[in-house]
């Protein structure tokens, strides 16, 4: 796992602190986990959070969900996406 | 594009302060609820609170379901891990909420065959692996986790697998928020709004809130700022002596939700017709039970649950708390018999409960009070 050049960091930061290895309490699910997307393959997504850390998750519920995008997950599933903040 | 570093600024949070101050009319007291454990936790986190007029009061709301997941229901749940068949899963947080004959964790000490999972796919994924036994999941939570459980039902139908089951704690955050707007003694001028529950739900749903209980609710982000500018929100519109509904948390939440979240709850959840909250009682229509389409999956129709209701202990004062009758300090257990380690009432065992949240960032800071 490579460190995120603060730029890159803080945009993850935009949308919450919480990384994969340490999202808070599952069952209030209120803070969900910002990750980018780095690889779509069918109804499952392959992320990274900001610590670099990856997963996989399904995307039924944001099918469209493209590579570069910023995604909100939980529970390893994908819940929405995060719209840029201007 | 803008940044967490200015969402925590401290010349942004100071002027959002001082802007506070200067609104608030002096001779009034604003109560506002945070309905959303995340954003309970935020505000002790931060010491939000040290930040506000002291003609703010901030109520925290019923809004962890492991904290308003009443004694029987854990019961009925770890009864079903005393069969020899079946593995018991569920998250990590329900692992050490405290039954009667004890938590998760300590029955699985005893030799029951219980597991942490970290979403209801495992579960289901463990059941495809282990065909011989019946795999039941323990499934509570709001709106945000709901839809999980869904889609999981969804799939284990599709792909037939037979030893899967669902016992659903599932509540709905909306009827809290009415109970509460019911109750008489009821003293709230507006509401934070979850900011996660409401991608899934959107910000419609609220309206009642302001419509019919004129009310503002604001969904806020849980960021200082965030929350800064949501009191701000709402003491404008307090002050103005209107109520509606604003998304503060717009770079997450979209007004409408997500519509396919949405549709998975509706295929395979229905409204029950009421449910027990602890410390709120039982509330009409509040939580979600497994549509008849589903049943082989359900486990309230594939086992035998006793159903009991079981009291909490007496000296714990969980529902006191809840409703905002006393701060989490004010309980006679708090920081004594019940602490993080060794939780009594619920509130102790989420980090977002309440007490939880109070005894790690302020209680302590505040000690002899």
């Amino acid at each position: 796992m490579a460190l995120k050049p603060r730029e890159e960091t803080l945009v993850f930061l935009n949308y919450g602190e919480r990384t994969l290895s340490d999202d808070g309490c599952l069952t209030c699910g209120n803070v969900a986990v910002p990750v980018r997307v780095l690889k779509v393959q069918g109804n499952v997504a392959e992320v990274e959070d900001r610590l670099g850390e990856r997963t996989t998750v399904a995307l039924d519920f944001v099918p469209d969900a493209r590579v570069g995008e910023m995604l909100l997950i939980h529970l390893g599933i994908a819940l929405g996406r995060a719209q840029e903040v201007e | 594009m803008r940044y967490v570093d200015e969402f925590r600024n401290p010349q942004l949070i100071e002027k959002a302060s001082r802007e506070l101050h200067a609104i608030v009319e002096p001779d009034r007291v604003y109560r506002f609820m945070e309905v959303c454990g995340g954003h309970t936790f935020s505000i002790f986190r931060f010491g939000i609170q040290h930040l506000l007029p002291p003609n703010i009061e901030l109520i925290h709301g019923p809004g962890c379901p492991v904290c308003v997941l009443p004694m029987g229901r854990m019961d009925d749940g770890l009864h079903l891990a005393d069969e020899p068949d079946v593995i018991f899963t569920a998250f990590g947080d329900v692992m050490r909420i405290p039954g009667s004959r004890g938590t998760p964790l300590e029955l699985k000490a005893k030799g029951r065959d219980i597991r942490m999972v970290y979403s209801p796919l495992d579960a289901l994924r463990l059941a495809q692996k282990e065909p011989e036994r019946k795999v039941v999941f323990f499934a509570i939570g709001f709106e945000t986790t709901a839809p999980s459980t869904a889609l999981t039902l969804i799939k284990a139908r599709e792909l037939e697998v037979k030893n899967f089951f669902v016992l659903s704690n599932h509540v709905l955050i909306l009827p809290a928020m009415r109970a509460i707007l019911e109750s008489p003694d009821m003293r709230i001028d507006g509401f934070l709004g979850p900011g996660h529950v409401s991608t899934v739900i959107g910000v419609r749903p609220y309206e009642f809130v302001a419509k019919h209980y004129g009310r503002p609710v604001v969904v806020a982000g849980f960021e200082p700022l965030d929350l800064l500018q949501s009191l701000i929100m709402l003491v404008k519109q307090v002050n103005a002596g209107s109520a509606r509904v604003e998304n503060q948390y717009s770079r997450v939440v979209p007004w409408e939700g997500n519509e396919r979240a949405l549709a998975a709850m509706a295929e395979v959840f229905e409204v029950r017709p009421f449910f027990e909250w602890r410390g709120l009682g039982f509330i009409s229509q509040s939580a979600l039970k497994i549509k008849h389409e589903f049943a082989p999956w359900d486990a309230e129709v594939h086992f035998t649950l006793a159903g009991l209701r079981v009291t909490d202990p007496k000296a714990a004062q969980c529902g006191e708390v809840l409703k905002g009758v006393l701060k989490p300090h004010q309980c006679k257990l708090f920081g004594r018999e019940c602490t993080p380690e060794r939780p009594v009432g619920a509130l102790m065992v989420s980090s977002e409960g309440a007490c939880a949240a109070y005894y790690q960032y302020t209680w302590q800071g505040a000690a002899g009070e």
